[in-house]
Order: structure tokens, then sequence, then C-alpha cells
């Protein structure tokens, strides 16, 4: 039977300590600014209610072909991205993705100008 | 005791929007498709002749987007008073998670989890103190919860059929969350919770209940810190299986 006997618990303090540390390192994202040549989404997804799990959504949109960021506005539910013009995704595989992440897809809207919004990073 | 209770009610009543997964309790909110991360907490348990530190860690993995398998590996040290302490693998367990309902709308969702958890007796139990049950062990479940961008309410239930011909159990969680920070992702929160945990051994009228007030910091979008501590409210038990208190102290980590 494997057994240990010693305990460390002053180790174990470190190291919560410093992953603490690690974590402050920002994640936020700037706005896209690049209007041309892009096709812009605003993306509804039902069910978005728990900050933690969204990692996973934007995980999933991530590897949309062209998508360089993901902002989300968890309140409203919406989620935008945007793609060069030729690379555009269609509805159908947006929706799959959001029902794999263990969402429910809502509407989508495209548009060649970049909606307006505040991602929750920027409010204050 | 009470003032725990008037505290977070307070709390919550000014601060209701959205927060992360509840600390003592199950949460239906599952990591979507080949979603997976790491859960590990440490939990100091005070006894009246005795100490006892538990350390657990757990990794989901979602199969689909709804079916989440997962194990669960503790280890356990056990200091009886004037005694030397005792430590190393505990009951290693495996989990399944089924989602059978889901209702989402803008910000909340409600959702119920099936779930199964097999535990085998990994630990050695002729230990003195014992360190594993030394019988096998299988829990049904449910895991329910409502969050919405004003608040989180989750519970679950399980029961526990136990091999060996021991008294099968009921083990039971509530948990309300609340955020003490504005509503943003991704996150720089602190959530409150308040949580009831509770464990019934049939037929023999041993029933524990108790109170979890907890803190959980979400530092990013992959990582957060739980804190929480747990407080009998009720402990119909014999005298060197009851708890004076315990205290949680956890992190968990989403993998890319």
């Amino acid at each position: 039977m494997y057994k240990i006997t010693r305990f460390r618990p002053f180790h174990t303090l470190l190291f919560l300590i410093g992953a603490l540390i690690l974590s402050g390192s920002a994640w936020s994202q700037t706005p896209d600014t690049s209007a041309s040549e892009r096709i812009y989404l605003k993306i509804e997804v039902r069910g978005l209610a728990c900050p933690f799990c969204a990692y996973g959504m934007e995980k999933a949109l991530k590897e949309v072909s062209g998508v360089e960021k993901v902002d989300i506005v968890l309140k409203k539910g919406w989620v935008f991205i945007s793609t060069p013009l030729d690379q555009k995704p269609e509805k159908e595989q947006l929706e799959d993705i959001i029902i794999d992440a263990g969402f429910t897809p809502g509407k989508i809207e495209y548009s060649t100008q970049p909606f307006e919004y505040k991602a929750d990073h920027l409010k204050q | 005791m009470k003032l725990w209770i008037v505290l977070v009610l307070s709390i919550s009543s000014y601060l209701m929007m959205a927060q992360g997964p509840p600390i003592t309790t199950g949460t239906p909110v599952m990591l979507g498709l080949e979603g997976a991360g790491i859960r590990t907490f440490g939990k100091y348990i005070k006894k009246e002749n005795a100490s006892a530190y538990v350390h657990v860690f757990g990794v989901p993995y979602n199969i689909s987007p709804k079916f989440q398998v997962g194990g669960v590996i503790p280890f356990k040290w056990v200091t009886p008073r004037g005694q030397k302490r005792v430590g190393g693998l505990s009951d290693v367990a495996v989990f399944a998670k089924y989602q059978i309902f889901k209702r989402d709308g803008v910000a909340k969702t409600f959702r119920i989890l099936a779930t199964l958890k097999q535990t085998f007796p990994t630990g050695d139990s002729r230990s003195m103190p014992a360190l594993g049950t030394g019988i096998y062990q299988t829990a049904l479940g449910l895991v329910l919860g409502r969050v919405t961008s004003r608040v989180g309410l989750y519970a679950d239930g399980a029961y526990q059929l136990r091999s060996g011909g021991v008294t099968d159990d009921l083990v039971y969680n509530l948990s309300m969350g609340v955020p003490l920070l504005p509503h943003r992702y991704p996150q720089r929160q602190i959530n409150a919770y308040v949580e009831f945990n509770g464990h019934y051994i049939l037929n023999s009228e041993i029933h524990s209940l108790f109170l979890s007030p907890g803190l959980q910091y979400i530092g990013g979008r992959r990582i957060l810190f739980e804190a929480s501590v747990q407080l009998p409210l009720l402990q119909r038990n014999v005298e060197q299986n009851k708890s004076n208190y315990n205290v949680l102290l956890g992190t968990r980590f989403l993998f890319n």
C-alpha cells in the first residue's frame, strides 16, 4: 500500500500563493478596430450565466478560422467575433460550436461594420 | 452561527448577480466538449480527539457536451491526540455525469444532471486510524442548479449503496452563491457562498449537517481559488466521528 507520512503544508501554501500571483497576469483583450475586409458577428449565446464556464465558449470560438479575439458581454449573453471576409463562418457552423460548448445558440447577426458594444473587460 | 447567516443573506440581497461554481456542492454546468480541468483542495478536519488533513485531486473530462467522466484521488493524514500521524492514499473514486435537462435563457440557465460515482477501497482500512473504508460504495444521484444574472442556487443529493453489509447512506448539499464584485468577463471576481452539507446513514439515525460559508476568488479565465469553513449545525453521531469544524482551501484550473 502506497503511504505518505510527511505532509508539507508550507510547500502547499507556497504553491497556492505562486499560482495566485501568476493568475494576476491580465488576459484581457483589446477592441478590434481593423474595419476593412472583415465581417463582424454578434452572437447570442443562451445559458452563459457563469463567468468561469464561459472559458469553454471563448476557447471554442477562437478555433474558428480567422477569429483572433472573442469579446463576451455576459449580462446580455452576447459574444462578438470578427473574421476576414473570405473566411466568414456559416450560421450552422457557429451553432454547432455553441452546442458543443454546452450552451444554446440564439440570434446570429453579421455586419460589415463593427458592432457597438462595451466588452466586459472594458467596463469599470 | 446566526451572525454568519444574517451577514451572507444581507450581502446577497444587495449584490445578486452570477457567480462561479459552488464550493461544497455539485455544479450542473459542465465544461463543454473535450473540456478538461483539475480541481484540488485540502480539507482540515478538527475533532475532539484527533485532527485530519485530506487532500483531494479531481480531474473531470467532457466526452460530449452532455457527458462528463472523471476521477477523484484523495490522500489522508490522521493525527490522533498523543499518537503518531498516519497517512497515505485514501479511497479512490471514478464518476460520470449526464445532463438530463437543460433550459437556457439570456444570462440564465437551469440544468439537471444524473450522477454515478463508484468508490474503491484503495485506502488502508487496517491501519489505526483507518485511511479507507474497506468497502465498495456506489452513489446514484442528481445535481441541479438555477443560475441567473441575480443569484445561483444549487442542490445535489445521492443515495450511496455500500458493500460488506454496511448500511447505505444519503449525501445532500445545498448552495447559494453571489458575487461581491461587478459582473464581467474575463473575470476578476470574489464570490460569497452559503452552503449546507448533509450526511444521513439509513437505519442508524446517524445524521450530520454542516453550515459552510465560503469565499471564492476567480483570478482569470482559467483559474479560481476557494475557501470554506464547515460548522456543525447537527451531529447525531458517535463521539469519535464528530467534527468541531472543517476548513477547506482549494483551487480549480481549466486546461487550455
